[in-house]
């Protein structure tokens, strides 16, 4: 990893309006977790079979609604999608990208530097609005290890998407569509209507990883993948995604001037 | 041109001249303008690559109508995909045509500095985004309309008498033609309304497709947990807003599960609510090309 | 006149490859082939790639760049294909055609960066030299967003030599230039190459690469069409007459005696001068002497009219 690129890239992508309204974006689940909290769903119970009790309905609000559907389904890949594209893919649309590919540096450190910002700056936002919202929405925040579980999913998630949409800037110069189809039509749909498919879903692996640290009854959470499976997925996938880019990155050939 | 030099030789004046011939005026430029706009938003007269999205997105949308009709030849008289709620199956296809297409049409021209030479012709301003807007609509109608018209052929040519199958489902085909006309009425607004505010198609796409995917969530959760007023929310969300008036043009009761049905509002608001969101929507546009800078 | 040897000359003993060795290149985009068979090989000194628009110098620039592989043929660069070898570019310098830079940096940070990233000992000292270079200190703080199109060229100049390549590659590096400019990066480049770098650079203005370039490649439809001095490849051009302009003391005189000698198929006569066409260069600087004294004229001014560049590249390219 190399220190210059990593600051050059800072300085990209958090400067100017798309900070803004990035926040404005991460703000949404805190205002939907205030929302909740005043409402009277608050109290509801949900009744769990396998142990005769009855327990609050907060933490299967806040793990599927809020957590799964909305901040992992919906603003996590939205956010990586912004920060992984605009890491590379409009320095290849600028131009600029030659700055960087012509030095002597080796390709996997251009990369590399790339996905660590990209990563960081999708996990630290995502991750602020997970805590704050979660801490709002559910009396006890430490219950059932939500908080911890979905902490690392999106840490997980955050790394394969950046590192996906990172590859896909560097492959094609349609990037953006082609990643807003993965995730809303592949994530969202394909792989809810063909359970096999939920083994190629970002989504998937994530929300089994939070399943392998979160001991909660099968009503308020489930993944549909193993835990262990899916954290051995999230290794795998990684590793095949960063090598692959950067063997695209080696090869990459400067198109038309447009 | 009369010869310069004396004697049987002559030189032509080959110079610069001014266009005499006919001019076909505001009206054509307008329509020229609107149906290359057309056949932008589908890649045609561009290279391969750009005709790949838009098409394949095309396609899905076709999906759920080859569904049906496959359904319908092995067992008769069942029908899961229904005109009514077609819209709910490819609403998601719909809103990312709409976040690919639309950066193309309105921003790109912003970012390349066309928007000049479009300005120094018959047409006025307004004439362009009139144009831009009526010509996503009609690209939108390919994705909103023709699926239904091959469920509704389709479903016509199954049955054993066609004539009677025509007589008795009459009334549907207004009502096609209605609610497809507002949901690509009311996309396409929207979209444009959004894309049109910047010269970069990246940050384009990802603004139309946040307010199509964010929405949707966001007021469904005000529905359910902040009852009231909260109810309201639902027509913040493009998707349910026009659920809804899918509902009201078949005349369908929508079914208790459905978020339309728990916020529990007089069925008239919600084509009322679309129209006046196309109109603010189309004044949005409006301005917005009436004072940009070009 | 240059003082550096000039590649394409015959007898220079080569005791390691070239710095640019260039052989049977092509490079094809599907149907349309950009490039197509060329050979050559560089060392020290200014090279001009010279060619219309569309012809292939920037396909070719792009391949000794190293951000294109050739279809067929080998593009070497300090012995070493270019192609997938960034540790080449610790001794190549790259000026890029596309004008973007980095607009939220300011022009010191930006060579600041490039030195950093080639990993110098002492990057802010080889950034200032850099700058102090290209004539760019007092805009050194500005944010680059903000530079006319001859600075911001100058600035992807100083970050191209801050790390003294051997080899420098610029693409079209004088578009936007005002003549100052020019002159002063043409001054900075002559006097690199005079200390034994290799510079490449592409353009399709004629006196710009007459100006600069001691060795020419004229690219015409991705084929090499001629190479080396341009004078050279002038009077190489057999089937095309060459001109000369005289003035005498007697020129009607003189066009009577010249025209009955076998090597001149052409005098005109105009006001104060004749001009003179010769199909053969050498007889003619012979015989013209000769001539004159034999008619009793006295010879004032001999001038060849048609040694231009521009004359070589119309040739060329109509060909």
């Amino acid at each position: 990893m190399n220190a210059a690129i990593i600051q050059l890239t800072a300085r990209q992508l958090l400067g100017q309006k798309r900070s803004l309204l990035m926040l404005a974006g991460a703000l949404i689940p805190v205002l939907i977790a205030i929302v909740y909290r005043l409402s009277e769903a608050t109290g509801n119970t949900i009744y769990i079979r396998e142990t005769n009790q009855l327990i609050s309905a907060q933490p299967r609000w806040v793990a599927q609604v809020l957590l799964s559907q909305l901040i992992v389904g919906t603003l996590l890949p939205l956010t990586a999608q912004i920060f992984g594209t605009a890491a590379i893919g409009s320095e290849i649309e600028d131009g600029t990208a030659v700055y960087l590919l012509s030095k002597p540096i080796p390709r996997w450190q251009i990369f590399a530097s790339k996905l660590f910002v990209a990563w960081a700056a999708t996990t630290g936002l995502v991750l602020s609005a997970t805590i704050v919202s979660t801490a709002i929405a559910l009396d006890q925040p430490f219950e059932y290890r939500i908080l911890l579980g979905f902490s690392l999913a999106v840490a997980a998630a955050s790394l394969l998407y950046s590192a996906l949409f990172i590859l896909l800037s560097i492959l094609t110069s349609r990037a953006l569509i082609v990643a807003l189809l993965y995730v809303f039509i592949w994530e969202a749909v394909l792989t809810r209507l063909f359970r096999g498919l939920r083994f190629l879903s970002v989504r998937q692996y994530s929300l089994g990883v939070a399943d392998s640290v979160i001991h909660a009854p099968r009503q308020v959470f489930e993944a549909d993948l193993n835990g262990t499976v899916a954290i051995v997925l999230v290794l795998v996938a990684s590793a095949l995604l960063f090598m692959y880019g950067v063997r695209r990155l080696a090869a990459w050939e400067i198109g038309e001037s447009t | 041109m009369p010869p310069r030099s004396e004697g049987a030789g002559s030189i032509y004046d080959l110079g610069y001249r001014r266009y005499d011939g006919l001019r076909l005026g505001r009206r054509h430029s307008v329509l020229s303008l609107y149906l290359y706009t057309v056949r932008w938003a589908f890649g045609l007269g561009r290279r391969t690559s750009s005709k790949i999205i838009p098409v394949a997105i095309s396609i899905i949308a076709f999906i759920p109508a080859l569904i049906q009709l496959g359904v319908a030849a092995l067992a008769n008289d069942v029908e899961i995909i229904k005109p009514e709620n077609y819209y709910s199956y490819v609403q998601v296809s719909v809103a990312l045509f709409c976040a690919a297409v639309s950066p193309e049409l309105v921003a790109r021209d912003q970012r390349t500095r066309t928007l000049s030479l479009y300005f120094s012709r018959a047409l006025l301003r307004r004439d362009y985004a009139l144009a831009k807007l009526a010509a996503l609509t009609t690209a939108l109608l390919f994705l909103t309309l023709l699926p239904q018209v091959v469920l509704f052929v389709g479903n016509m040519l199954s049955t054993k008498d066609t004539s009677a199958f025509l007589r008795e489902n009459w009334g549907q085909v207004p009502r096609i033609v209605g609610s497809g006309l507002l949901i690509a009425g009311l996309m396409a607004s929207l979209s444009v309304a959004i894309a049109c505010q910047t010269s970069r198609r990246s940050y384009a796409t990802v603004a139309v497709i946040a307010v199509f995917l964010v929405s949707t969530p966001l007021a469904n959760i005000f529905v359910r947990e902040a009852g009231g007023l909260g109810n309201f929310a639902i027509l913040f969300s493009p998707f349910d807003l026009l659920g809804g008036t899918t509902y009201w043009v078949f005349d369908v009761t929508p079914g208790s599960d459905s978020i339309v049905s728990i916020a529990d509002l007089p069925m008239l608001i919600y084509p009322i609510v679309t129209l006046s969101f196309i109109a603010i929507a189309t004044a949005v546009v409006l301005r917005r090309y009436e004072r940009i800078a070009a | 006149m240059t003082n550096v040897a000039v590649s394409t000359e015959s007898g220079r003993v080569a005791t390691e490859s070239p710095p640019i060795e260039v052989r049977n290149v092509s490079r094809w985009y599907g149907n349309i082939v950009a490039v197509n068979d060329i050979s050559f090989s560089l060392e020290a000194g200014v090279t001009g790639l010279l060619g219309p628009n569309g012809a292939g110098k920037s396909t070719l620039l792009h391949m000794l760049s190293g951000f294109l592989a050739p279809s067929s043929g080998t593009v070497n660069v300090l012995g070493q294909p270019a192609w997938k070898n960034p540790e080449m570019y610790a001794r190549v310098g790259l000026v890029p055609e596309r004008e973007s830079v980095y607009p939220f940096l300011t022009g010191y940070e930006f060579v600041l960066l490039s030195a950093r990233l080639h990993k110098l000992a002492d990057p802010a000292a080889a950034a200032a030299r850099a700058i102090r270079q290209v004539d760019l200190e007092s805009a050194q703080g500005r944010a680059t967003g903000g530079y006319s199109k001859g600075m911001k060229q100058r600035v992807k100049v100083a970050a191209a030599i801050v790390h003294e390549p051997s080899i420098l590659l610029l693409d079209e590096p004088f578009n936007g230039a005002d003549p100052r400019q020019r002159l002063q990066m043409m001054d900075m480049l002559r006097e690199m190459a005079a200390h034994g770098t290799t510079i490449v650079f592409s353009s399709h203005i004629l006196e710009e690469v007459e100006r600069l370039a001691e060795n020419v490649l004229v690219v015409v439809s991705g084929r090499l069409a001629a190479s080396g001095d341009f004078r050279h490849i002038r009077r190489l051009m057999t089937d095309r007459p060459h001109t000369f302009t005289v003035r005498s003391s007697d020129d009607r005189r003189l066009a009577a005696a010249l025209v009955g000698d076998p090597a001149i198929f052409g005098v005109e006569l105009q006001d104060e001068r004749l001009t003179v066409r010769t199909s053969d260069f050498a007889e003619f600087t012979l015989a013209i002497p000769r001539i004159a004294r034999e008619a009793n004229v006295t010879l004032l001014e001999l001038l060849p009219t048609d040694e231009s560049l521009e004359s070589v590249f119309s040739y060329l390219v109509k060909r």
